[in-house]
């Protein structure tokens, strides 16, 4: 028997490997998110009273355009160098393989969140906090495991730039609206940020389990 | 006993009949060669026999296990070269037969040996992207062997092989059921013991080697 965990856990080394040689979405998404947040120091009328009140919309904004490039690009990749069949020919279980793939493109969101968050606080001046980090991360759980389930499944279709969003933006919903409740209140504003934070943890169990189980459909048939 | 039999496999894409009603059989230990023109319906057969597609009809056994339901049994035991080498650019040719190794719950030692079956031990370093398209291939049937299956199921595995083509594959099956898809009527006779021939999705002819080709 094949452990599950270990299955994933080299998938998700495979695809981590191949980012780093190839650095083809890390530093693209870096520069996106960066681009980003300059548009949105243009586009609104920034001072000391309103930038905890805009930061974590351009936060949320940025975090979810970046979030579809980085899921998208983990199954179409292996779909164009014909690897995802070769992976599913083998007796490891689908899940698995999902979740490597899932873990593996949440680690790159990680590392794109690390280049965003700091940049919010350089051109937003909103404070820098763990409550921050920790709202962010939640959220990117249960977002990797909905995205890559979709990204998957719309990976072999042709309109597969169009079709990931209008599938992956309505269930990211709940994680924008709590984690949206979070990061606002970990920038200063008033609220229960307990709450937001139990509500993503609900969402990323709810979400992981659900992914969990739709891999194999979503994969092997 | 037959270690693949198969009865009216079908598979329709939309209003295309790719394969209507294939009946099959092969022996172990037997090394059957499935030719016939491009669109005959050749690698449809052949991912069907892999377990990579499902049939719209028909019925499949092999090893003795159904493989329309046990398909992830049956996995461990098959090996399936594809027309795409399906490999990753950015690893070694030794990293991409390891990640296999984890996915088949094999020892990463079978890397290695896999490699020197093909001859590729001097490039295991090197990026498989950077391989030639040969290469590629080679280091696709090493995977394919990796696991040491009963059954090996080869689309075309001569493509854009060099001239000791023969030899490699010659070593690759020994031991082993396979069916084999290939264009090449000679390659085809050395190899295997029996030939079918489909078109237009039909079986048209069946039998020795040298029947058919005459």
């Amino acid at each position: 028997m094949i452990r599950p965990v270990t299955i994933a856990l080299a998938v998700a080394r495979k695809d981590l490997t191949s980012e780093w040689r190839t650095r083809e979405l890390v530093p693209a998404l870096g520069q996106f998110v960066v681009l980003a947040l300059v548009i949105a120091n243009f586009g609104f009328q920034i001072d000391s009273h309103n930038a905890a009140a805009i930061a974590p919309g351009v936060l949320w904004l940025a975090l979810v355009f970046a979030g579809l490039v980085a899921f998208g690009r983990a199954f179409t990749a292996e779909r164009e160098q014909a690897s995802l069949e070769a992976m599913l020919l083998t007796p490891a279980p689908a899940a698995a393989i999902f979740a490597g793939k899932a873990m593996a493109a949440a680690m790159l969101l990680v590392l794109c969140e690390a280049v965003l968050l700091p940049a919010l606080t350089l051109f937003f001046g909103t404070p820098l906090s763990v409550p921050l980090v920790a709202a962010v991360l939640l959220a990117t759980v249960g977002m990797a495991a909905l995205g890559c389930l979709f990204a998957a499944l719309v990976a072999q279709v042709r309109a597969r730039e169009l079709l990931l969003p209008l599938l992956t933006l309505p269930l990211w919903i709940p994680f924008i609206v709590a984690g949206g409740q979070a990061v606002q209140v970990a920038m200063g504003a008033s609220g229960g940020y307990n709450q937001a934070l139990g509500l993503l943890i609900d969402f990323d169990i709810l979400f992981v389990v659900l992914t969990s189980l739709a891999a194999r459909f979503v994969l092997d048939d | 006993m037959s270690t693949i039999i198969a009865n009216g496999l079908t598979q329709r894409f939309g209003a295309d009949l790719a394969l209507d009603s294939v009946d099959l059989a092969v022996d172990a230990g037997e090394h059957l060669a499935v030719l016939g023109d491009n669109g005959a319906g050749k690698t449809t057969l052949l991912r069907i026999l892999a377990t990579a597609a499902r049939p719209t009809a028909g019925s499949l056994q092999i090893l003795g296990l159904d493989a329309l339901r046990d398909r992830r049994r049956l996995r461990a035991r098959i090996g399936f070269v594809a027309h795409a080498p399906g490999l990753y650019p950015a690893l070694s040719a030794t990293e991409n037969l390891e990640f296999f190794c984890s996915l088949q719950g094999v020892q990463r030692t079978r890397a290695a040996e896999a490699l020197a079956l093909v001859g590729l031990t001097a490039d295991a370093t090197r990026p498989a992207g950077l391989l030639s398209r040969g290469m590629q291939q080679r280091l696709a049937i090493a995977r394919a062997v990796l696991h040491d299956p009963k059954v090996l199921v080869l689309d075309e595995p001569d493509a854009s092989l060099d001239s000791g083509a023969a030899d490699l594959l010659a070593a690759v099956i020994r031991g082993r059921t396979v069916v084999i898809a290939t264009h090449d009527r000679p390659l085809a006779n050395r190899l295997c013991q029996r030939t079918l021939v489909l078109r237009h999705g039909r079986v048209l002819g069946a039998g020795s080697r040298l029947r058919v080709v005459r």
